[in-house]
């Protein structure tokens, strides 16, 4: 599926997917190898930067889900007893150690129009699979243990004394945890956001057999390179690896200054 | 506001924290809760507090049933041992927590805030550090900031657990002196755990002194010094030799020596523990005819105007420590290994 | 330390209304976590096994003994039995000189080791390509040498090593870092040489985390599907491993059969989660005997 989506894709791309005047030095570029100005007319084309938007919306959206529902479940799991916590707290770990591409295809079906949780979202008019929903999904699914397994050991370390403090004070449980607690877990949450994030936008595949892989449309920044590779455009897949890269060194800065920050924070 | 406690007590797990416990704390006070670690002071303070709720008995606030009210609803000022300020707030956002949280109708303006805030922080010596963050604050500080916060939503009664538990000794002896003509200036009823007996006998009013979950002594500092009511509290304040003895119509026989005990002349005949202070033992190279506990002297401490020693009970090696103004010891003239006959000028008999 | 926790695990149910919700706000909380995780990782795994099943035993075991599936079999088996060990002796010796000693280029070597988790594995397969591919810097020599790395079986070893290679190094660092230089000094002052405390001392520390670590980069090792994807060349039978198999297979409208095929490898990742349960309850059991004892 995903591959014959792709090469029609990259029909589309090359003709009717943008402007001509934009088009054209795409088809110019893909041949291109060692022409100067190859890199920017690459890292630039429309096809390109429809893809790097596509990944980045995508990610952050999937990425900032994380951050609520990681927290939402890092603090059931560490505030609540309920019976079997335990295989819960275990079964959070599963995107680290499912394979993605299985967890690609599973996702897939299930969420297809025929799919048993795509059915039953059809009628409401809610397509998944082959859309950026069903992207963002998959990206939910690979991220969420990386907010969650940041935030359970901070959670865990909180002094009691804080919240009784507040209630002694005062403070009603939704001011406490808004005013008082929040800020103490933002540091962790954000460094979970930002893994997450950093996760997203280079995954692979767990996305290629969800996303349908339309040029401008659902096709991520990593397909995209692995296209260009297979028409052994390398410059093309550099190009675009290059800003990527660029991109997760950028997160790799931002999780470092997190991390120094929340230590200075518990100091 | 007084405090009553009726009948409480309170478990975890397996482990009695309180039994039975019941307690009157005038308005006003300041009451110190004195005892070992796991003697059920903190979760007497804690369930006053309503940070726990108690297994069986009641709390009245100003003889009101406060029992089944909320922390938030009590008005009680509570003092952690390790602060629990807030980190990502500065000083001054931590003392103005507990007006900025209130309800909509009942906050008060933010002008006011800023006045009270700054009184306080003048109260405990801290405007200078209204904009500092805790972590920059040394423990005495924190203490003290913590202090502030709690008193900021007029509390009715100031709990605090430990307050000076985790400072070292120059700054506590220095919070001590301050906590008390604080207590002077608002005059709040104010309860706080302490394991420290010099502490309590210097800062409160009353000491209530708790063992193994129940109240052992409650009274004036000087009247639970000065009179024990159980060996525990006898051997808990203060620096004491324990001699086993025997009672019997009216007479008690301790380490030798004929003791008149009219209380008990009742006639029974039963094993006795006596309780003799370091300062109360007589001191004597020669037993000049009376019985006395014969015992060598082992170690010589000289502490400002007294002197401390230790003394083996030849008999069978008991420790004896006594305490002697240096004059008396000088005239004294034994020396370490030497012969010292000890007569306790009085003592404490609790019939086993 | 195992002590807090145990007390926060008994004092948990009896907390006061300071320290947490309502019941209903409690109830709704969990409520809706739980949703989520089903939603998004329980109905996933689950539907793995009952798709894999749909056309019935027969077809499911016929997915899994076609001859390209053995193939990629062990195929994977193979790159997992190169890549594991590999690792897992980089990892020790790496973790032993970052937790152990301070030198220059230390955080360097820091930073490299996350390298492959930082970076997109179709960017990791890439650079293998870039470098052993046709056109790529060794290319030529390679060809001259009649070598054939890329779209082979060495380039899916090379691209599964360097993806795999931080799992054991993260693991071991954190855990021997805690630990410290103390019992190593010890045994050397008491004479023992360089080995006999690598062996007697270091080893027995960190044989739990080591083990989770050497289960975690195996699961990995098995499962890495996109920089095995970019060196492949997906040839049937040859170059192709259970996650490359699988996507042909889906790829051809074989849904039971990609399904069939993917079970074992959802099977290694259910193992791999049962592993890192079972590590982390025995090292809280030695550490509250650590504790116990001391």
């Amino acid at each position: 599926m995903s591959r014959a989506a792709g090469a029609a894709g990259r029909g589309a791309g090359g003709g009717g997917g943008g402007p001509p005047g934009l088009a054209a030095p795409l088809r110019r570029c893909l041949p291109g190898r060692g022409r100067a100005g190859g890199f920017w007319e690459a890292t630039l084309a429309p096809r390109v930067l429809a893809a790097y938007r596509v990944s980045l919306v995508t990610s952050l959206v999937a990425a900032s889900l994380n951050a609520v529902f990681g927290l939402l479940v890092a603090w059931v799991l560490v505030r609540y007893r309920f019976p079997g916590r335990r295989v819960v707290d275990a079964l959070v770990d599963l995107p680290f150690a499912l394979p993605t591409a299985v967890a690609g295809i599973a996702l897939t079906t299930l969420y297809a129009e025929n799919g048993w949780l795509g059915a039953r979202l059809a009628p409401l008019g809610i397509k998944v699979s082959y859309t950026t929903l069903g992207i963002t999904v998959a990206l939910v699914f690979i991220g969420l243990p990386f907010v969650v397994r940041t935030l359970q050991p901070v959670l865990q370390d909180l002094e009691a004394e804080i919240e009784e403090a507040a209630a002694s004070l005062g403070a009603t449980r939704w001011q406490t945890f808004r005013r008082v607690l929040l800020p103490a877990l933002l540091p962790a949450l954000l460094t979970g956001f930002a893994l997450a994030f950093a996760r997203a936008i280079g995954e692979y595949g767990s996305v290629v057999f969800i996303s349908g892989n339309m040029p401008m449309r659902t096709e991520i920044a990593p397909l995209l390179i692995m296209t260009k590779l297979e028409q052994f455009d390398y410059a093309g897949a550099t190009a675009i690896a290059v800003v990527l890269l660029l991109m997760s060194f950028a997160l790799l800065l931002c999780i470092n200054v997190l991390q120094w920050w929340s230590r200075r924070q518990a100091a | 506001m007084s405090i009553g406690v009726q009948g409480l007590a309170k478990r975890f797990g397996g482990f009695e924290a309180l039994k039975n416990v019941s307690l009157e704390i005038p308005s006003g006070e300041l009451v110190a809760l004195l005892g070992p670690s796991g003697s059920g002071k903190t979760t007497l303070l804690r369930l006053i507090a309503g940070l726990e709720r108690p297994d069986a008995g009641t709390i009245l606030f100003h003889g009101e049933d406060a029992t089944r009210r909320d922390v938030r609803d009590r008005q009680v000022g509570f003092v952690f041992q390790h602060y629990a300020l807030f980190r990502h707030m500065s000083v001054f956002e931590n003392v103005a927590f507990g007006l900025r949280v209130r309800p909509r109708h009942l906050r008060p303006p933010e002008a006011e805030i800023r006045t009270t805030v700054t009184d306080l922080l003048k109260l405990v010596q801290l405007d200078w550090l209204a904009d500092r963050q805790p972590s920059q604050l040394s423990g005495g500080q924190r203490q003290r900031v913590a202090l502030a916060r709690a008193l900021a939503v007029k509390p009715e009664v100031l709990l605090l657990d430990e307050p000076f538990g985790a400072l070292d000794a120059k700054v506590r002896k220095e919070l001590r002196r301050w906590l008390r003509r604080l207590h002077e200036e608002v005059h709040v009823t104010t309860v706080f755990v302490t394991h420290d007996q010099d502490e309590a006998m210097e800062v409160a009013d009353r000491i209530v002194v708790m063992n193994e979950g129940r109240i052992e002594q409650v009274g004036h500092p000087e009247a639970v010094y000065e009179h024990p009511a159980t060996p525990f509290v006898y051997s808990f304040l203060g620096n004491v030799n324990l001699f086993h003895g025997r009672v019997a119509e009216g007479r008690a026989e301790v380490a030798g020596q004929e003791v008149a005990m009219p209380d008990w002349a009742a006639g029974l005949d039963r094993d006795a523990v006596a309780y003799v202070r370091t300062y109360e033992v007589e001191l004597a190279r020669e037993p000049n005819g009376s019985p006395a506990i014969e015992t060598v002297l082992r170690h010589v401490r000289r502490f400002g105007p007294m002197v401390r020693l230790e003394l083996d009970r030849v008999e069978d090696g008991q420790v004896i420590e006594a305490e002697v103004p240096r004059a008396r010891f000088e005239e004294l003239g034994v020396g370490r290994g030497e012969r010292v006959y000890v007569k306790p000028r009085s003592a404490r008999l609790f019939p086993r | 330390m195992a002590g807090i926790v145990t007390s926060r695990l008994h004092a948990a149910p009896d907390r006061t209304s300071a320290l947490t919700e309502p019941r209903p706000v409690r109830w709704a909380l969990t409520g809706v976590a739980l949703a989520f995780l089903v939603l998004f990782l329980f109905i996933p795994l689950v539907a793995v096994f009952t798709e894999g099943l749909k056309k019935g035993w027969e077809a499911y075991l016929a997915a899994l003994v076609e001859p390209d599936a053995l193939a990629a079999v062990r195929l994977t088996l193979l790159t997992a039995a190169v890549a594991v060990p590999l690792n897992t002796a980089f990892g020790v010796a790496a973790a032993w000189c970052l937790a152990k000693f301070r030198f220059p280029g230390r955080s360097i070597l820091l930073t490299l080791i996350d390298l492959p988790f930082a970076v997109s594995p179709v960017i990791a397969g890439m650079v293998f390509v870039l470098l052993f591919g046709t056109q790529g810097w060794f290319g030529g020599w390679l060809f001259d040498h009649d070598v054939k790395i890329v779209f082979a079986v060495p380039g899916i070893v090379l691209a599964t090593t360097f993806v795999t290679f931080p799992f054991v190094a993260r693991e071991l660092i954190p855990l021997m870092q805690e630990q410290g230089p103390e019992e190593e000094e010890a045994a050397r002052v008491l004479g023992a040489s360089g080995w006999q405390i690598f062996w007697r001392v270091t080893l027995p520390n960190i044989k739990w985390g080591l083990l989770y670590g050497v289960i975690l980069c195996n699961a990995r090792a098995m499962g890495e599907f996109g920089a095995v994807s970019v060196v492949s060349g997906h040839i049937r039978g040859l170059t192709n491993t259970l996650p490359l198999h699988i996507e042909i297979l889906y790829n051809e409208y074989n849904f039971a059969a990609a399904f069939a095929v993917a079970s074992p490898l959802a099977l290694l990742g259910l193992v791999t989660l049962v592993a890192k349960t079972a590590v982390e309850w025995c090292q809280a059991r030695e550490l509250a005997r650590g504790a116990g004892a001391s």
